[in-house]
């Protein structure tokens, strides 16, 4: 098997959720921990040494039969290094060099009234590094998904601000043969400015955040967790502001409001976390008190 | 098409009275204001155009690096169809080329997740495909020079064209959001591409300038001088970094994989690079008071 490759195919057999195939090649690791909510599976996400460095790749194709419920997580945040000191065995058995984009591609399909939910922590590239996220979820029929992706400002405990060079994420949810999103962000270092123009960071462009979620989530299962939010939303009113608040965030429905696109900017990542954690409890019924809790704690 | 037709053109597109829409737009820049994050650093007149251009960068950049490619392509397809050889091939091309905005607009739909900008796009994307019909069609009683030169042909060629996807547009088979359409506009106007791509950048951040002035947050001389010694080098630097982008609506399998692909997503595909502002710009509608309608 090819590095960085890994693949899981869950299925249902009558009410049991079975994984008929679970497999990763260095540097993914996938786990699978028992857990007591039926019908629900978990999956952990896991990169060896808890990072990438330039010139990983991951690669993960994911199957969801029908009915079958997967949850995706991680532990801890992914980290992007721009290259991993003391261990390079990846790069020297890929030929890569750290300066070689890391990049992660994920490739899900959800078949009818499957479900899936993608709720890693935040990815957090640190200074100087390159990455490349691409997430395809292809459903079919009445299929589900929750997809969170969101991003920290890097390791602010040493002074990191926005200080990579360069993060891109692709999250595009195909439903049948429509397109239905394809959320594209790049951040990407800025160029020295000639004058008159100053010279304008990345981290000047995204201040005072240090925190950046994107929430997408679509299907018929997942209405009763859009509908509050989408009130909610709908009761704001802004009044004149002299300084930005602690946290922002937008939402906006997709198709005829099969789907919502919720936006979320923060000073501190546990204030988004906590803000996920409030909106997304009506999920708890279908995934369980404990792994609710592992994604939001 | 020779110079001077061009610069006459350039005088017409530019015209602030032009009746598109951009006069109710702020493009986020009302609700960034609402929510306190126009913040001059300095006291005075410097700190105020810092403030602004501040903004105007940052929405200057997502707007050419995410909209560009969808203009370039809408462009490239009206003027493929246009060179199409007449008579016979005409239908097939005009065929040829609906199709193709259909695909720019789906695609445009599904990367603008923010409802407001999507408003606020088609309503700008329609107005532009109006104008060209009521506004730059030839009238009916001003005969051309003689009834079948080239330039009469691809006129009554385009016109046509634009009648057809504005009812496309009417019975909802496609969006006609405004980046797509500013380039099926220049395409049958004839501007080349080039031009097309600067102009419509331009027009984003004078209309930005206009809505600072209305919103009282810069005065009607100082937005001419930001116009005049700062927008300039924005507008050509952020035209040149876009222009050969794509947005890859006909590529059948896009990936990262650069080294046998034709087109690699990642270093030439549309994206948004300012995620705050469509944060902001999505929240336009909550303001307890506005003036603007995005």
């Amino acid at each position: 098997m090819s590095a960085g490759v890994g693949r899981i195919v869950l299925g249902l057999h009558g009410s049991e959720a079975v994984f008929s195939e679970m497999s990763s090649a260095y540097p993914l690791k996938l786990l699978s921990p028992r857990i007591e909510q039926q019908n629900v599976s978990v999956v952990y996400i896991l990169s060896y040494g808890g990072g990438l460095v330039g010139g990983d790749r991951i690669e993960l194709g994911v199957e969801v039969q029908e009915g079958a419920v997967l949850v995706m997580l991680s532990q801890g945040s992914t980290k992007v290094f721009k290259s991993r000191p003391g261990q390079r065995l990846s790069d020297v058995s890929q030929g890569t060099s750290s300066d070689a984009i890391t990049t992660q591609i994920m490739d899900v399909t959800i078949d009818y009234r499957g479900m899936l939910f993608l709720l890693p922590d935040p990815v957090t590239c640190f200074a100087s590094a390159r990455y490349n996220q691409i997430q395809t979820f292809r459903l079919k029929g009445a299929a589900n998904a929750v997809v969170l992706d969101w991003i920290t400002s890097g390791r602010r405990s040493l002074g990191e601000e926005w200080d990579f060079s360069r993060y891109y994420s692709v999250n595009e949810i195909w439903s049948n043969d429509e397109r239905v999103a394809k959320d594209i962000t790049l951040l990407e270092e800025q160029e020295p400015a000639d004058p008159p123009l100053s010279q304008r960071t990345l981290a000047d462009t995204l201040a005072p955040y240090s925190c950046y979620a994107t929430l997408l989530m679509y299907g018929p299962l997942v209405q009763s967790t859009i509908r509050p939010i989408s009130g909610e939303y709908a009761n704001i009113s802004v009044f004149k502001h002299s300084t930005p608040p602690d946290l922002l965030w937008s939402f906006s429905l997709v198709r005829e409001g099969r789907g919502c696109v919720v936006r979320i900017a923060a000073k501190e990542t546990e204030d988004v976390r906590n803000w996920l954690g409030e909106r997304l409890r009506p999920l708890e019924r279908i995934l369980g008190s404990d792994v609710y809790h592992q994604a939001f704690g | 098409m020779d110079d001077d037709q061009e610069a006459y053109l350039l005088l017409l597109l530019s015209d602030s009275n032009l009746p598109t829409g951009s006069f109710v737009a702020s493009a986020g820049l009302e609700s960034y204001i609402t929510h306190g994050l126009f913040s001059p650093s300095a006291r005075g007149l410097q700190g105020t155009m810092d403030a602004t251009m501040d903004f105007l960068r940052d929405s200057l950049r997502t707007y050419a690096r995410s909209a560009l490619p969808f203009v370039s392509d809408a462009h490239r397809a009206v003027e493929s169809m246009l060179a199409a050889p007449s008579n016979s091939g005409q239908d097939d091309a005009s065929s040829t080329a609906v199709a193709q905005i259909k695909a720019l607009d789906d695609l445009y739909e599904a990367m603008t997740l923010n409802h407001v900008a999507r408003r606020a796009s088609k309503s700008q994307g329609v107005a532009l495909l109006t104008l060209y019909s009521k506004g730059f069609s030839r009238p009916a009683f001003m005969q051309a020079r003689t009834p079948d030169d080239s330039d009469t042909l691809r006129q009554t060629q385009a016109g046509l064209f634009i009648d057809r996807l504005k009812l496309e547009v009417r019975r909802e088979h496609t969006h006609g959001h405004l980046p797509t359409c500013w380039g099926i506009l220049t395409a049958a106007l004839g501007l080349s591409l080039e031009r097309s791509q600067f102009l419509h950048l331009f027009l984003h951040a004078r209309s930005l300038l206009s809505a600072s002035v209305r919103l009282n947050t810069l005065g009607p001389y100082a937005a001419q001088q930001l116009l005049l010694h700062a927008v300039r080098p924005m507008v050509e630097r952020e035209a040149t970094r876009c222009r050969d982008l794509r947005t890859g609506y006909d590529v059948s399998t896009i990936s990262p994989r650069s080294s046998n692909q034709e087109f690699d997503e990642t270093t030439h595909g549309p994206a948004v690079t300012w995620p705050l502002g469509e944060i902001l710009a999505a929240r336009h509608d909550l303001q307890h008071s506005r003036i603007f309608n995005s």
